[in-house]
């Protein structure tokens, strides 16, 4: 039986100068914890309310460099507890406003205010909303953005994947072990996910792809019933106890916009990997504009991010 | 067969190194019916021998039926996590998983020297004039649970005008399907509106008051009632 052993933090009502303040709680806040730990740099970790970030909710990693086969969840457990044990500092609390201030940043938190000298932004992102009608509504009542969460609800029953990159796939596959049908809809002819995950899925029993077509809208009374799908041969009415949707992310970047560029699609705009546009905040995973989102290139980014803080100390 | 691994237990005993005051956990359960119990019980047996702070009592709630009513047990597993004083933090199901980290930090919340709730919360807690049951759904898998089952447990740890119940919703599905729960976390809050998901104790706060103000009669998600009445 598997036994989680990691705490829940806590708030704090603090409010105090420090060199660095470092902004979430996935993969690329962690490596960051962890070196500017080691680096002895005054720091805390503001942890959001949903620690491990989008790392945390991904049933299986097969692709971080040394481990074969591990949880999400215990990936980043294992991160937080190597940071801890080097001294990184949490806090549990999300970012409201971040203000320059002559020299440094002021971070308001939920019940806590720091002067920080630096920053590191490593706020992830929330999964994408498509924006269907049926979408809000039915939240919850049949429709999930976590697979590793929500999957036992779905047992024997019919549902809905929507998306086509490395998390739709992934979640499918998840998905395919509870559920009695498991349809994926990608608005092209081929998936965007490595070619081993698409391979798997094409070959699961269970599973059926719908190339070419999007989801027009969800339908049901008090929970999910069924969509309307916009197919090549057009709309198509199916049923459906549960939609699934993997059509994206939305950078985590608004208390930051006073603070630094952001592109158009809200991350972080960055040059030499983590700088921004503020010479003493630096942005790291999947916040930033870099090409590649993986735990792999979020701790790279983690690990850059608190050196250049450290070497700007100096 | 143990269930705590050696590593697991050892990460356990240097946890509840953090415990100054004695905590007391009631762990109901029942050989017929229960599927779960056996492995409740076994876990909580484990745990029992890892710190001299941590007083664990086995009880049935057929045997125990005078003590189970008193203390409000309605299903098993059952578990009360509690510094001997109140019954009002429960847990309904296997401590697995993400869950067993909710058991784990609330036993620390109880017997540890630190005020978990920032000074908002508490003030909030301490003005409230009626009396609140959060209902925190939960699965062992979902990473994000503990935030909210964590959060439900202080609030109640903290004011006698809150009980939470911590359900784990697989092992219930009568009562997930009576609050129609597909997907967590999510708090039932005195069975009428409710949260979805894992937020901040301000949130929370200010969308307990909301609720508390309005008392909506029908089901109501309180995030979307703030967000579209701008809190």
């Amino acid at each position: 039986m598997d036994l989680k052993t990691g705490l829940v933090g806590s708030g704090s009502t603090e409010s105090r100068e420090l060199d660095l303040v470092i902004a979430g709680g996935g993969p690329a806040a962690l490596a960051a914890a962890l070196y500017a730990a080691r680096y002895d740099i005054d720091h805390i970790v503001l942890e959001s309310y949903q620690p491990g970030g989008q790392a945390a909710l991904t049933a299986v990693i097969e692709n971080y460099p040394g481990i074969k086969t591990i949880t999400g969840g215990d990936i980043v457990t294992a991160m937080k507890e190597q940071a801890e044990s080097w001294g990184a500092v949490f806090e549990m609390a999300s970012v409201l406003s971040a203000e320059p201030l002559k020299d440094g940043i002021q971070i308001k938190a939920d019940s806590s205010t720091y002067m920080a000298r630096n920053l590191i932004i490593a706020t992830g992102a929330a999964p994408a909303k498509l924006g269907v009608p049926g979408e809000d509504k039915f939240y919850g009542r049949g429709v999930s953005y976590c697979a590793t969460c929500d999957a036992p609800f779905f047992r024997d029953a019919r549902v809905l994947v929507v998306g086509g990159g490395d998390s739709a796939v992934k979640e499918a596959l998840h998905l395919s072990d509870f559920v009695s049908e498991l349809v994926i809809v990608h608005r092209r002819d081929k998936f965007r996910a490595e070619p081993y995950l698409a391979h798997k899925l094409l070959s699961c029993g269970n599973c059926n792809v719908m190339w070419n077509t999007t989801l027009k809208e969800i339908k049901g009374d008090e929970s999910v019933e069924g969509v309307i799908l916009n197919t090549p041969e057009g709309e198509k009415e199916m049923k459906f106890d549960g939609i699934f949707m993997y059509v994206g992310r939305k950078p985590a970047t608004e208390p930051f916009a006073n603070l630094v560029e952001l592109n158009d699609n809200g991350t972080v705009r960055t040059h030499n990997i983590v700088h921004t546009s503020r010479e003493n905040v630096f942005a790291a995973g999947d916040v930033t504009d870099n090409d590649l989102r993986q735990i792999v290139t979020a701790v790279s980014d983690g690990a850059r991010a608190a050196s250049a803080v450290f070497d700007k100390l100096q | 067969m143990a269930i705590l691994s050696d590593s697991d237990a050892a990460e356990v005993t240097k946890i509840f190194g953090a415990l100054v005051r004695d905590v007391h956990v009631k762990v109901y359960t029942q050989k017929l019916e229960c599927p779960t119990c056996t492995d409740t019980e076994t876990i909580l047996r484990e745990l029992d021998g890892l710190s001299e702070r941590l007083k664990v009592s086995f009880l049935n709630p057929q045997t125990d039926s005078e003590e189970a009513s008193r203390d409000g047990v309605e299903r098993v597993p059952a578990l009360i996590v509690t510094d001997a004083t109140h019954c009002r933090v429960k847990f309904y199901g296997t401590p697995s998983g993400y869950e067993f980290s909710s058991l784990l930090t609330t036993i620390i919340d109880t017997g540890g020297s630190e005020e978990p709730l920032t000074e908002g919360t508490i003030q909030f807690l301490s003005d409230l004039d009626t009396d609140i049951l959060m209902q925190v759904f939960v699965t062992p898998t979902c990473p994000h649970c503990p935030g909210a089952a964590v959060l439900a447990s202080r609030m109640a740890r903290y004011s006698s005008r809150v009980r939470s119940e911590v359900i784990e919703a697989n092992e219930f599905p009568e009562l997930s399907r009576k609050f129609r729960v597909q997907g967590v976390p999510r708090t039932i809050v005195n069975g009428i509106f409710y949260v979805e998901g894992s937020i901040s104790e301000t949130m929370m706060t200010d969308a307990l008051k909301k609720g508390l103000e309005d008392a909506p009669s029908e089901e109501t998600n309180l995030l979307d009632y703030l967000r579209n009445e701008g809190g």
